[in-house]
């Protein structure tokens, strides 16, 4: 069955490989130039406060520098789309395809049983899926490793939003580390269990691809914000100014005193009362010409705080576990559901 | 006698709606037996249950004596040929048989081998370019290279032409001939089955209207034609199936173990298409009473 199952598959295998293999060579050629800017850097070399600097310079110049902002954009890209298409395009017809053109007459009454059918189709299909995203996630990774390096020291305020926020900001936790594994899997599950019961693999794959995009929307925002309960902070006087920073005019915190590179889940200002604090204090931001007071230090000398919760960057490959353990168990479960309804025998 | 299909009280209901309802049916084996029934009346729903595509909702169904598609081993005993004969359109001919040959340990190569050389297939073809002639003719290779003790093909002929139909049931009677094992056809061309079947089966909504040998069955149905008279006034050992009458004459097709001596009678032989259709329209329209007796002489 294995032999078969891998005939069925070839075809999507070769389409996968050669998309693996072109981004693989655009990465070849790029990479080694990407590393040797890195070492021209200095931030190798570097001490304390003049990391940040190299980092900052590093990160600048290259945000300019072609082609890398792109090819960094496309991995993102990619990694994230590797799932999708994997759920749309290989797990969806899996099942409905056998179904719409009453293949499963011919596949399911040879000497086979269809439990050993579904399990070869469902692990050989999984498997290879799994391996081409982390083939993918990992030379990329090893592609982008001197921006993430550069990221990580840079400072609180991102001198090059092309290359996106730290390890845990949305996009770079989804794209990055063991998550796209898990994603992959899910995504195929997902895919695959939609076609069993829908029938059909034109509707069934944009059922899975509406279905995979609600999943990939709420997680980051319901679910993986309290995978492990946030800590929570309360920034006063000097450090209230260096929390608010850029985002005084609206009054949330931009970084997380004393945790570089923490994900701020909510934060809001607080008033010596202990009330929420919506808007800057008119005294604080008098009409011009009247010359206007330091804001931060004028909020500060209210009483005026800042009330965080946020899960800090040593966390980051918890949380990895966590989500992709999560959404291998949901893939799990989708697999066995198609078990459970192959075997009811409504075909 | 030994079984191919043993139903009692089978029944599969797809929602609300029961696609074969109450049904209880025994045909022998070593015979190629013909199913035949109107469409809906739970022909494809029977055989797709007895090759365990689909679980009954009710009752049960026993193939060569054993639980439909319950392992390797029983799947092996059953080859299948299904409706519009489906095949994987983007496979080739030569990995068709490959498959054949990995997923069934009794495949036999050599037959699956020279069955498509003299088909004349080619071995390099996509499955989907093939005529539905040789669509059928390559589904029907991979049901019987399996070497199953028993055959059970679901409309095989409807879709093709005249010619490939005759090819196509000539390569099963070949095979019957060659390795005897038992074929069920379902089908509502009874021109084709007279050639092919030897043993018959009217299903109409999920009854069995009538099952026997086709050379008994014929020999003991008559048409019988005369002056105009009730069917009550006709001897109590001939069962009426038909009846049809104008101002001064009648038409009876009836079915009698004992000649008709009646002079009055002018009496002519029945064909397969005349008795199958008087079983259909009898079972749409007519008595019902003299059914339930029947069947149990039958099974």
């Amino acid at each position: 069955m294995i032999r078969f199952a891998w005939l069925q598959l070839r075809v999507q295998v070769r389409t996968a490989l050669a998309a693996l293999l072109a981004f693989g060579v655009v990465l070849m050629v790029t990479g080694p130039h990407l590393a040797s800017l890195y070492g021209a850097s200095g931030i190798s070399a570097c001490h304390g406060g003049a990391c940040g600097t190299a980092a900052s310079r590093f990160l600048s110049r290259l945000a300019i520098t072609s082609p890398y902002p792109i090819v960094y954009v496309l991995g993102i890209g990619l990694i994230l789309a590797a799932p999708v298409i994997v759920g749309v395009f290989w797990g969806a017809p899996l099942i409905a395809r056998e179904l719409e053109n009453r293949t499963f007459a011919l596949a399911w009454t040879q000497s086979i049983t269809r439990t050993r059918w579904l399990v070869v189709k469902l692990a050989l299909t999984g498997l290879v899926a799994m391996a081409v995203t982390e083939a993918l996630s990992v030379s990329y990774a090893w592609w982008a490793d001197p921006i993430s390096k550069a990221i990580g020291l840079q400072g609180p305020y991102p001198v090059a939003p092309e290359f996106g926020g730290d390890r845990l900001s949305l996009v770079i936790f989804a794209s990055h580390g063991i998550t796209p594994l898990g994603y992959a899997a899910f995504g195929f599950a997902l895919g695959t269990a939609t076609g069993a019961i829908i029938r059909r693999a034109v509707p069934a794959m944009a059922v899975t691809l509406a279905i995979f995009a609600a999943a990939q929307i709420a997680m980051p925002l319901w679910v993986r914000p309290h995978l492990i309960p946030p800590d929570r902070t309360v920034a006063s006087g000097p450090s209230f100014v260096e929390s608010a920073g850029v985002n005084l005019g609206n009054l949330t915190a931009a970084i997380v005193p004393g945790q570089p590179g923490a994900w701020i889940i909510s934060s809001g200002a607080i008033s010596a009362a202990g009330q929420p604090v919506d808007t800057v204090p008119a005294a604080c931001v008098p009409p011009p010409p009247a010359k206007p007071p330091d804001p931060g230090r004028c909020l500060g000398n209210r009483g005026i705080r800042e009330a965080i919760t946020y899960q800090p960057a040593s966390r980051y490959w918890s949380l990895q576990w966590i989500e992709t353990g999560i959404f291998l168990a949901l893939a799990l479960a989708l697999a066995g559901f198609c078990f459970w309804w192959l075997r009811r025998g409504r075909t | 006698m030994s079984f191919v299909v043993e139903a009692t009280g089978l029944g599969k209901q797809f929602g609300r709606r029961w696609a074969l309802r109450d049904c209880s049916l025994a045909i022998p084996a070593g015979r190629v037996v013909g199913l035949v029934g109107p469409n809906g009346a739970g022909k494809t729903t029977l055989l797709h249950l007895a090759v365990g595509l689909l679980a009954p909702t009710s009752g049960s169904i026993r193939v060569l004596g054993a639980s439909p598609a319950d392992g390797p081993e029983q799947l092996g005993r059953v080859g299948f040929v299904a409706q519009d004969t489906p095949v994987y359109p983007r496979l080739s001919v030569a990995q068709h048989l490959r498959m054949g040959a990995w997923l069934n340990p009794s495949w036999d190569s050599r037959i699956a081998g020279s069955r498509i050389r003299q088909l004349g297939l080619d071995p390099g073809q996509r499955a989907g370019t093939l005529s539905g002639g040789q669509r059928a003719q390559l589904a029907l290779t991979l049901a019987i290279a399996k070497r199953p003790e028993c055959l059970i093909l679901d409309e095989p002929v409807a879709t093709l032409d005249p010619l490939a139909r005759r090819e196509f049931l000539r390569s099963l009677m070949e095979t019957v001939a060659a390795h005897g094992i038992s074929v069920v056809l379902s089908s509502h061309l009874t021109a084709e089955l007279e050639r092919v079947c030897d043993y018959l089966v009217v299903l109409v909504a999920s009854r069995v209207q009538v099952a026997g040998d086709v050379s008994e069955l014929l020999s003991s149905h008559h048409r019988l034609s005369g002056a105009r008279r009730e069917a009550g006034s006709l001897p109590a050992s001939q069962v009426v199936i038909e009846e049809s009458h104008t101002d001064k004459q009648s038409t009876f097709l009836v079915r009698t173990s004992d000649p008709v001596h009646d002079p009055a009678w002018t009496v002519r032989p029945v064909t397969l298409d005349d008795l199958v259709i008087a079983y259909m329209s009898r079972s749409a329209g007519g008595p019902e009473g003299a059914l339930r007796p029947q069947l149990k002489v039958m099974s």
